[in-house]
């Protein structure tokens, strides 16, 4: 498997945190994951269609989400409440967004409506035989990491 | 000089308002998706739309393709996550006057309606 494919997620993060939020992600490595995760977790994810299919996930402690959602937003933001949930969900799909022009498929890749998801110990599952990539940051707001997963269509790349 | 801010992102329909503040456009009204923007564009003389692509019930450049049908010429700026440059080409030829790529910092969006409104003031 080419993990290459993961770079242009990883510069979208850094263009979005640094542009939207002020603030500059340190990348801690690189892992293959099962999409599983533990203690208490804001997950807002996006799919990828067309010549390339799959999901990009943001993952956050709600510390994190509350620090970027504030700066996000302009204004302190302190319970995780819907204004959160907007805020996260947007920067998932600007992740997306910049990292699919990258590959600047003809015709464009297709972006979802992102969703979030709120809980304790879940796994983010996908119906394919991909695996998911896991690149864990740390940065001024707190701790995050992404996850994607990512099928090419046959014959593309 | 009145703005329509199109995006079912309420975090981003915030921080384009406050954008548009720099410029001194505080006259603003929200729309959450493309049908909502397309009504309030043929009910309300805007001067500017600032128009986000993917949301739901009608996306951005189908709003903007039914808004230039009906004859509704406000200048329409795209602020999308939508890049590649084929999706430039469908939206200007869609009839849009600028285009802004997420994520983008206040400087430039407030960059982008300088110049729109600069230029519509000018040529009328």
């Amino acid at each position: 498997m080419d993990i290459t494919y993961i770079n242009p997620f990883i510069e979208a993060v850094n263009n979005v945190f640094t542009t939207m939020l002020d603030v500059t992600p340190k990348r801690n490595g690189l892992k293959i994951s099962d999409g599983g995760s533990s203690g208490m977790l804001l997950t807002s994810l996006v799919g990828l269609s067309g010549q390339i299919s799959g999901v990009v996930a943001l993952r956050f402690p709600p510390p994190t989400a509350l620090n970027l959602a504030s700066r996000m937003l302009g204004s302190e933001v302190t319970s995780l409440n819907d204004e959160v949930t907007d805020a996260v969900s947007e920067m998932v799909n600007m992740v997306a967004g910049a990292a699919k022009a990258k590959f600047a498929h003809d015709p464009p890749v297709e972006l979802g409506l992102p969703t979030v998801v709120e809980g304790t110990g879940y796994k983010l599952r996908y119906p394919s035989k991909a695996i998911w990539l896991e690149v864990p940051f740390s940065s001024a707001a707190g701790d995050f990491t992404m996850e994607v997963t990512y099928n090419p269509k046959q014959g593309c790349s | 000089m009145k703005a329509l801010v199109v995006d079912d992102s309420m975090t981003i329909r915030r921080i384009v308002i406050k954008a548009l503040g720099l410029v001194g456009i505080e006259d603003t009204a929200e729309a959450a998706d493309g049908a909502e923007a397309l009504k309030a564009a043929q009910e309300t003389a805007y001067d500017l739309i600032l128009l986000d692509w993917n949301m739901p019930n009608m996306t951005g450049i189908e709003a903007l393709r039914a808004m230039r049908q009906a004859g509704v010429g406000t200048p329409v700026v795209m602020v999308t996550t939508e890049a590649e440059k084929l999706r430039v080409i469908e939206a200007i030829k869609a009839g849009a006057n600028d285009y802004l790529i997420k994520p983008f910092s206040p400087d430039q969006l407030a960059e982008k309606v300088k110049n729109i409104v600069g230029s519509s003031a000018s040529t009328g």
